[in-house]
């Protein structure tokens, strides 16, 4: 794909691609963005490259997710090695949300975000996808790498868990 | 694929994406960010590595010095260095010497004690 369609197909993606950067680190803004840059430095510097095989869209999520887990995964690192950040960089993620950038919720938006809070990983990112982002679930299955009839378990699951927190949390 | 009964979280789920879109960051600042971490990740890098290089080194000269102070093996000249037998006495036999001498011929009488 050359640069300039490749510049043009993120731009369209970039409010949901967003939104699901948020979703893979905890809501998380600051992390968000951090995460977000550098799968966008993927995808413009060709470490990441699309092939085809998946939607544009499927294909983007599922870099950022990688990225999220990287990320995790070195701030992971960081907290046990300390000469590990002179070779990785200065942290952005923590894990902890920067208060100072954090997204104003409104009350209902809270309840469900602490909700998903209380999901399994892969369960709130089967049902952001498919609720939030509006794909499949055999297109999520692809983002979050697990089989179909995985991640319709995940998916029914996710939802019926879910829909429990939120009467709990509503009565 | 979203049942009629899951309007409920449909509704919220659109709620969330309305709040997170009015806070999405524009994409030109993002690229521009992604962008600026290019340029400046290897050279960070770079200084990362090369400390972590000048770490090992002192570690590694600490390590080998810290050895040879505890007891470690010591640079021994061999030649200054002469080890004895406890049981080399029993090669030392009585009369020995006259082993180790040539006779002398033509003085007068022998010494019967040399025998």
């Amino acid at each position: 794909m050359p640069p300039t369609d490749l510049t043009a197909e993120l731009e369209q993606l970039h409010v949901t691609a967003f939104g699901w950067a948020l979703s893979c680190c905890g809501w998380d803004r600051s992390a968000a963005e951090d995460v977000l840059q550098a799968s966008y430095l993927k995808l413009l510097d060709g470490r990441a490259r699309f092939h085809g095989r998946s939607t544009f869209r499927t294909f983007v999520f599922g870099v950022i997710a990688r990225t999220a887990r990287e990320v995790r995964r070195r701030a992971a690192l960081r907290r046990w090695v300390p000469l590990a950040s002179l070779v990785l960089g200065p942290g952005a993620v923590d894990g902890r949300p920067d208060p100072a950038t954090a997204l104003v919720w409104a009350d209902e938006t809270t309840r469900l975000v602490r909700a998903l809070g209380r999901l399994s990983a892969r369960q709130r990112q089967v049902l952001h996808l498919v609720f939030y982002e509006d794909l499949t679930i055999a297109e999520a299955a692809a983002v979050a790498g697990v089989s179909l009839g995985t991640a319709r378990t995940h998916y029914e699951r996710g939802k019926a868990a879910l829909k429990k927190l939120l009467e709990e949390k509503g009565e | 694929m979203i049942e009629h009964d899951d309007r409920q979280l449909q509704q919220a789920f659109g709620a969330l994406r309305r709040e997170a879109a009015a806070g999405t960051p524009p994409f030109g600042a993002t690229v521009a960010a992604a962008r600026a971490r290019q340029t400046a990740a290897p050279r960070r890098r770079a200084l990362g590595l090369a400390a972590v290089v000048v770490v090992a080194v002192a570690a590694v000269v600490v390590v080998s010095t810290g050895r040879n102070r505890t007891g470690g093996p010591l640079g021994i000249g061999l030649a200054t260095v002469r080890w004895q037998a406890p049981t080399d006495f029993l090669l030392k036999l009585p009369g020995d010497e006259l082993l180790r001498s040539v006779p002398q011929l033509g003085r007068r009488g022998v010494d019967r004690r040399t025998l």
